[in-house]
C-alpha cells in the first residue's frame, strides 16, 4: 500500500504545473459551490426572520377607524370574524387608531417628523399574520375595496425585492459553480489521461510483471482524491478569509445591518467545510474512476 | 508444462500468420532454444505465452491456464507465476535495482521482512549484491539483464520466458547471462528462450525448437542452430 501513496506523490510532483491548475480550479468551483450554499442558508434565516414580523395589514377607512379602541363597530367585527375563519390566517390582531398613533410616536421619538402626523391621518388596523406567508395576496384581492377597508397592503411584496436579490445571488453562485466544476472534471480527467500516457511504458512493465490493473491504477485515482481534498480544504479557507475580511463588513455595515443577518463561523467550518470536502472527494474520485475506466486502456 | 495445440496467429493488420497451426508441448524443468530467422514468430509465440495477446487458433497451455481464454482479471495471476526477460531489459527506470526486484515480489503481496531477505539474496545470486542502490541508467547491459533476471525469477515462477535476452550484449556478458539461465533452470524452472546466438545454441546442447515463416520447421532434443547443410 505504501507503494501506491509513492506513486501518486510522485505523479503528483512530476506535473507539477498541472496539478496546481487542477487543484486551483476544484478550488474555485468548491468555493462557488460554499458560496451557493451560504447564501442558501442566509436566505432561509432571512426568511424566517422576516416571515416572524411581516403580515398582511388589512387598513380600515376614515368611519371605521374613528372612536373605536375595540374593534366594536358591526363592520370591523364582520372584517375580523371573516379573516379569523380564513384557513390561511393563523390570527388577527385589531390596532386601534390610537394605538397606531401611540406606536408611531414610540419608533420616532424626537423626530420632526411627529410634529405632522396626528392621530386622525392614521388609520386603524387588522394585523393578519398569515398561516402560509407566501399567500397573502389572496388575502389582499378578497378584501381590497370592501366595505369600510381604506387599502390593503402584504408587507411581504415589500421585501420581495430583497429576496430576489438574494436568490440571484444565489443562482448566479450555484451557475458559476456549475460550470466551474465541469472545468475542474475535464482537467482533472485530461490531468489523469496525461499521467497515465507519460507512464505507459512503465505501467506496461509493470503489467507484465503481474501487476493487477488496479495496483497500476490506484495512484492515478490517489491523485485525483488528493486534489478533491485539497481543493476543498482551499476552498473552505476561502469563504473563512471572505467572510472574514469581506462579509462581516458588509453584513454589519450601515446598508445591511438588520436586514440580512450574519454568517456565523460554525456555517462556514461545520456546515459548508464538510460538505465541500465530501462533494470534492466524490466528484475527483468519480471522475478519476471514469477517466480510467473509459480512457487508459492498460 | 506449456502445450501449444494447433495455434494460429494473424495479426489485423497483416494477411499472412505470424503463426501457422503451431503445435508444441514443453515438460516441466525443459530446457528449450526457440529459434528462427527474424519475422518467423518466436516473440508472438513468447507473447501468447504471456497473454499478451490472444492467438486467433488453437489453444495454447501453460500451467493449467487455458491462456487464450483467461479472463483479463486472471491474467495478473498467470504473469505472477511466469518470469519474462526481454532484449531490451524492462526496467523500471525510476526505481533502483533492489526496489525493480522488490516490486514483482510486492505485485504478489508479500510482507515487507520476506521482501527485505529474499530481495538481496536474488541480488547476490546475479552477482549484483553491492548496486541494490543503484539506478538502471547506472548499469550496464550485462548488468541491467542480470537485474531483469533477479526479478523473473524473484518469485520462482513456472516457466521462464526469455526474448533474445543475450540479443544487445557482447559473447562474454552473454556468456555470463546463459549460466545464470541454466542455473535458473536447474532450479526445477522450465525455460523457454528465443534467440538469434548460433554460438550459444550449439554450445549447450540444448531441445532446439525451429519457426520459419510462422510453421514449426524442425523440433530437435540435443540441437544445433543451423542443420550443415
Ligand atoms: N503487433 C503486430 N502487428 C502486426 N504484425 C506484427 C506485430 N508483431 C509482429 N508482427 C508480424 O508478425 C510476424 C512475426 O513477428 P515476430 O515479432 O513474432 O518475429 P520474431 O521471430 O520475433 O522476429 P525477430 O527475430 O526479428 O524478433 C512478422 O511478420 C511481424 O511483421
Ligand atoms: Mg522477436
Amino acid at each position: 500500500m505504501l507503494f501506491v501513496w509513492r506513486e501518486a506523490l510522485v505523479g503528483l510532483r512530476r506535473n507539477l504545473t498541472m496539478s496546481i491548475a487542477m487543484v486551483i480550479t476544484t478550488a474555485i468551483s468548491l468555493g462557488l459551490l460554499g458560496a451557493g450554499l451560504l447564501a442558501v442558508r442566509t436566505i432561509d434565516r432571512t426568511e424566517d426572520l422576516y416571515y416572524s414580523l411581516i403580515a398582511v395589514q388589512v387598513a380600515l377607512d376614515e368611519p371605521t377607524s374613528a372612536d373605536d379602541p375595540d374593534c366594536t363597530t358591526p363592520v370591523c367585527r364582520d372584517l375580523r370574524s371573516e379573516l379569523e375563519r380564513d384557513p390561511l390566517v393563523a390570527s388577527v390582531e385589531y390596532e386601534s387608531r390610537d394605538a397606531a398613533f401611540a406606536r408611531f410616536q414610540r419608533i420616532y421619538a424626537g423626530q420632526s417628523i411627529l410634529q405632522l402626523v396626528r392621530p386622525q391621518s392614521l388609520p386603524a388596523t387588522l394585523r393578519v399574520t398569515m398561516a402560509d406567508p407566501l399567500r397573502g395576496t389572496e388575502i389582499v384581492d378578497r378584501f381590497t375595496g370592501r366595505p369600510g377597508v381604506r387599502n390593503v397592503v402584504d408587507q411581504r411584496s415589500t421585501v420581495a425585492d430583497l429576496f430576489s436579490f438574494l436568490g440571484s445571488v444565489r443562482n448566479a453562485t450555484f451557475g458559476l459553480a456549475v460550470v466551474q466544476t465541469l472545468a475542474a472534471v475535464l482537467l482533472i480527467s485530461n490531468t489523469i489521461q496525461l499521467s497515465a500516457f507519460t507512464r505507459r511504458t512503465e505501467v506496461g512493465i509493470m503489467r507484465l510483471v503481474g501487476a493487477t490493473r488496479w495496483y497500476t491504477q490506484v495512484p492515478f485515482l490517489i491523485e485525483a482524491v488528493v486534489t478533491g481534498v485539497v481543493g476543498a480544504v482551499l476552498a473552505t479557507g476561502g469563504l473563512v478569509a471572505a467572510k472574514a475580511f469581506f462579509l462581516d463588513r458588509l453584513l454589519s455595515g450601515r446598508l445591511l445591518a438588520n436586514t440580512i443577518p450574519p454568517i456565523g463561523m460554525s456555517d462556514v467550518l461545520g456546515y459548508v467545510g464538510p460538505v465541500l470536502v465530501v462533494v470534492g472527494t466524490v466528484i475527483a474520485t468519480a471522475t478519476g474512476y471514469v477517466t480510467l475506466r473509459l480512457y487508459v486502456r492498460q | 508444462m506449456i502445450r501449444l495445440e494447433n495455434v494460429s496467429k494473424v495479426y489485423p493488420t497483416s494477411t499472412r500468420p505470424a503463426l501457422d497451426d503451431v503445435s508444441v508441448a514443453v515438460e516441466r524443468g525443459e530446457f528449450v532454444f526457440l529459434i528462427g530467422p527474424s519475422g518467423s514468430g518466436k516473440s508472438t509465440l513468447l507473447r501468447l505465452l504471456l497473454r499478451e495477446d490472444v492467438p486467433t487458433g488453437g489453444t495454447v497451455w501453460v500451467a493449467n491456464w487455458n491462456v487464450g481464454r483467461l479472463a483479463r482479471r486472471r491474467v495478473p495471476r498467470l504473469r505472477q507465476r511466469m518470469g519474462c526477460v526481454f532484449q531490451d531489459f524492462r526496467l523500471l527506470p525510476n526505481k533502483t535495482v533492489g526496489e525493480n526486484v522488490a516490486f514483482a515480489l510486492e505485485v504478489i503481496g508479500k510482507p515487507r521482512h520476506t521482501v527485505r531477505t529474499v530481495v538481496p539474496e536474488v541480488l547476490d545470486m546475479v552477482d549484483l549484491g553491492g548496486k541494490a542502490d543503484r539506478m538502471p541508467s547506472e548499469l550496464s547491459g550485462g548488468e541491467a539483464q542480470r537485474v531483469a533476471i533477479a526479478r523473473a525469477f524473484v518469485n520462482r515462477p513456472l516457466v521462464l520466458l526469455a526474448d533474445e535476452p543475450t540479443g544487445n550484449l557482447d559473447p562474454e556478458t552473454a556468456g555470463g547471462i546463459m549460466t545464470l539461465i541454466e542455473r535458473i533452470n536447474r532450479t526445477g524452472t522450465t525455460v523457454l528462450m528465443a534467440t538469434h546466438d548460433r554460438q550459444i545454441v550449439d554450445s549447450m546442447r540444448r531441445r532446439v525448437v525451429e519457426l520459419s515463416s510462422g510453421r514449426l520447421a524442425r523440433d530437435d532434443d540435443r540441437g544445433v542452430y543451423g542443420t550443415v547443410r
